[in-house]
């Protein structure tokens, strides 16, 4: 009886100390938890992703790329030969498009529309700074860069690559009867464009670069009028002074405060107590009216970078607890204080000096008065 | 607990401090601290225009000084400190070289004098803003009232400075004494607020209290016992003629005090030992009274706008200050501290009350509020008594006696604010003040 007891006892004993201490001693797996944000796209947005990248960069080149276009317009076999590469994306609608000279032409109106189903809101292309500074990974804007002033030094570095290009061909037959002739010229174009449309389409790929975009913009769009972002788009000036309004003020008062003079972090109590206690020992009001006793004033006074009063700044700003007279009698005696003591400067942080530039001092003599 | 409050304290700190002297704007400070302490001012010895005026610029300086200094409210810099040299009227102010020796006023003036006519012009300057405070003015008299030129100065000074009216160019109205205790003579004398130009009223022949000017400084009201009897009499200083008031046999009247108008007195009045107060019209000679009952009432002051007296009454029990309408009617109490309360004076300002107060055996010269608020004595001593207000409501002038047989009585000026107790010179041993208005 006594045994079964025990073992029982026992037997419970180590279950609970089990429950107890059992997970000290073996560290609970931690399930690893991958998260990625997936964001569902139809078709037609996804078209418009792929687009975009390219129609900004065309959109500024085609103004400055004139004339490497009459030499792609000498060379219209080598795209159909760089084809090859994009073609193990099954991308219907690229085949129709390329091969002649009005690849150029083409893509240039097509930005608009691709801009124009992405981001309706957007007329930010324009805005080449706000882009910078928020999405350094967006790849359409790039490229443009690069392309425009490449394009004609392009022709030496590219002419390096083009045997390989030319070795490429493999396995179109058919160009291989054109090549011999445009060598050098084709494959220096099929270099540089192919590049680029494989780095937009990889970043296309990598969305969270066009999906910040959306969350970003929104904000500025609502904080103006919509209007505006129709017309901006029109003059080209525009996207300088937009994002400046948004993102530019506020960073600057943040970052710099007020004007050109330099602000540190607000006056510490001691700052403030120092400047105070300096004034105070020359407040003087022995002399002072019984009904002047009686008043308090608001005195403004401007700083000079060494800490003294500028004389001629100094006003009464407000007064309250008597008339006219004794507020100026009191105005009076502050202005002795401030320009007494302060005539060799007051003791004030010289980096904070956008902070006391401007100071209001208010004399309340009610500790004064006669009791 | 406590642990945990103190750590909810330090997390809130970093974020409570700086909301704290969040600034938006121009930075914001508060003083509310001061310190009380007497102007330094500078005032160079005036130019004299001319040869002869040298003597009279340099006393009227030295009057103007004396006037400044005086009331405690400035102190002045001996001419030895000075750096800077004044040598004509018209010249510019070095600040820096009065900046220099801590004046923050300087008085600068001219004297012009043809032997009979004096000119006076004066500046002022607020040395640490650069700038003169307010126009230079310019006085003319004989030489006889160049006291009176240096007081205006003085006042034009004071007033400049301080946002209130002088009270230099004053006279006072007292009972100049003379002789043992047991066998006193006293006669009425007027002399300036400082004690200069005493001249007397009366002669030694009775006894005479309690003088008051009239609003206009030209008369003088007092009591006189040249009946045998305290009687009430109006002197004329102009034509120096006087009259009785309210002569009536039976009666003992005193303690008599002008309207603001002028043209009425009030009084106390004697008669079957009942003591009340009445107001006298001295154009037409009506009567009318304006306490009744059995207690004593005296010592009425008219209120500045003429609409209330002050007095005291014993009809609590125990002397204490009333106020009534000036026609008449219920007085109300208005002093409720320990002892007892006397002589009330309202003072030219109206807001408050002076009084003598006898507590413990021991006199006081007080003030209050006109609702018997914020009472402060401002003296204490043997025996205080009979306040009287200048001109301004800034000082009060009051009677000192000392103790024993030899002691005599002198007269005392005290600032409002209980500083700057000072005896004030007389001719002899002097009591029962009453300050004049500022002379036109």
């Amino acid at each position: 009886m006594n045994t079964g007891v025990i073992i029982s006892g026992l037997g419970h004993g180590l279950l609970i100390l089990w429950l107890l201490f059992g997970g000290w001693f073996s560290r609970p797996e931690e399930a690893e938890f991958t998260t990625t944000e997936v964001s569902i796209l139809s078709e037609t947005e996804f078209l418009a992703l792929t687009a975009p990248a390219r129609a900004p960069s065309i959109v500024n080149e085609a103004p400055d790329v004139p004339a490497p276009n009459t030499e792609l317009a000498a060379l219209p076999p080598v795209p159909s030969d760089a084809r090859p590469t994009p073609a193990p994306q099954p991308d219907q609608p690229t085949p129709p498009n390329p091969e002649d000279e009005p690849d150029v032409s083409r893509l240039t109106p097509a930005p608009p529309k691709e801009v124009a189903d992405d981001l309706p809101d957007l007329p930010i292309p324009p805005a080449p700074e706000e882009s910078a500074n928020l999405i350094p990974d967006i790849g359409a804007p790039r490229p443009v860069a690069r392309v425009a002033p490449t394009p004609s030094p392009a022709p030496t570095p590219e002419l390096d690559r083009a045997p390989e290009v030319s070795k490429a061909p493999k396995p179109s037959e058919d160009a291989a009867e054109q090549l011999p002739e445009d060598k050098d010229a084709a494959p220096e174009e099929a270099a540089p464009e192919i590049v680029t449309e494989a780095e937009v389409t990889q970043k296309q790929g990598t969305a969270p670069a066009s999906s910040i975009r959306p969350t970003a913009r929104p904000a500025r769009v609502a904080a103006r009028p919509e209007p505006k972002p129709e017309q901006k788009p029109a003059p080209a000036p525009e996207p300088v002074s937009p994002p400046r309004d948004a993102l530019a003020d506020a960073l600057a008062e943040a970052l710099s405060g007020s004007g050109d003079a330099p602000t540190g972090p607000p006056l510490t109590f001691g700052e403030r107590d120092a400047l105070r206690v300096a004034v105070s020992r020359c407040w003087n009001v022995g002399s002072a009216s019984t009904e002047a006793l009686q008043t308090t004033v608001v005195v403004g006074v401007e700083m000079t970078p060494d800490g003294k009063p500028v004389q001629g700044s100094l006003r009464l700003i407000s007064h309250s607890g008597g008339s006219e007279a004794s507020a100026r009698q009191m105005f009076e005696f502050a202005r002795r204080a401030i320009l007494r003591c302060g005539a060799s400067g007051f003791d004030l942080p010289k980096e904070k000096y956008g902070r006391w530039r401007d100071i209001e001092m208010t004399f309340n003599p009610e500790k004064m008065r006669i009791r | 607990m406590l642990r945990t409050v103190l750590l909810a304290l330090a997390l809130a700190s970093p974020f409570t401090v700086p909301t704290a002297f969040a600034q938006d704007g121009p930075l914001r400070i508060e003083i509310d601290e001061g310190v009380i302490e007497p102007l330094p001012f500078a005032a160079p010895t005036f130019i004299a225009e001319t040869p002869r005026a040298a003597a009279l610029a340099e006393e009227i300086t030295r009057i103007v000084a004396a006037d400044l200094a005086g009331t405690g409210l400035f102190r002045e810099i001996p001419m030895a400190a000075h750096i800077g040299r004044i040598t004509s009227f018209d010249s510019p102010v070095q600040y820096a070289d009065w900046r220099a020796i801590n004046a923050q006023a300087l008085v600068t003036g001219a004297v012009n004098t043809d032997g009979t006519n004096i000119t006076v012009k004066f500046r002022l300057f607020d040395v640490f803003s650069n700038a003169p405070l307010g126009d230079g003015l310019q006085f003319g008299g004989t030489t006889a009232s160049l006291r009176r030129v240096a007081h205006k100065v003085a006042d034009q000074v004071y007033s400049r400075i301080t946002g209130e009216g002088g009270y230099f160019d004053s006279r006072v109205v007292y009972v100049a004494e003379s002789g043992p205790k047991n066998a006193r003579q006293k006669r009425l004398a007027v002399m300036d607020y400082d004690g200069a130009n005493t001249s007397y009223l009366t002669d030694a022949a009775s006894i005479v209290l309690a003088p008051r000017f009239s609003p206009a400084g030209d008369r003088v009201l007092y009591t006189s016992y040249e009946t045998g009897f305290p009687r009430i009499y109006a002197l004329n200083l102009n034509q120096m003629t006087r009259r009785a008031l309210d002569d009536q046999p039976g009666t003992m009247t005193f303690a008599p005090r002008f309207a603001p108008d002028g043209n009425t007195v009030v009084f106390s009045l004697s008669q079957g030992g009942n003591t009340d107060i009445y107001s006298l019209n001295l154009a037409n000679g009506s009567r009318q009274r304006l306490t009744s009952g059995a207690s004593i009432d005296t010592a009425p002051s008219f209120s500045p706008d003429g609409r209330f007296i002050v007095y005291e009454s014993d009809q609590s029990g125990s002397q204490q200050l009333y106020i009534m309408p000036a026609g008449g009617g219920e007085g109300r109490r208005i002093s409720f501290g320990k002892g007892r309360y006397g002589t009330p004076v309202w003072s030219p300002r109206g807001d408050q009350i002076a009084f003598t107060k006898q507590y413990q055996g021991r006199f006081h010269i007080g003030v209050m509020r006109t609702d018997g608020s914020e009472e402060r004595l401002l003296t204490a001593s043997f025996l205080d008594e009979g306040p009287t207000w200048s001109p301004n409501g800034r000082v009060i002038m009051f009677t000192r006696e000392t103790a024993g047989a030899g002691g005599a009585p002198a007269l005392y000026s005290v600032d409002i604010t209980g500083r700057n107790l000072r005896r004030v010179s007389t001719v002899g041993a002097g009591s029962d003040p009453a300050w004049s208005p500022l002379l036109p």
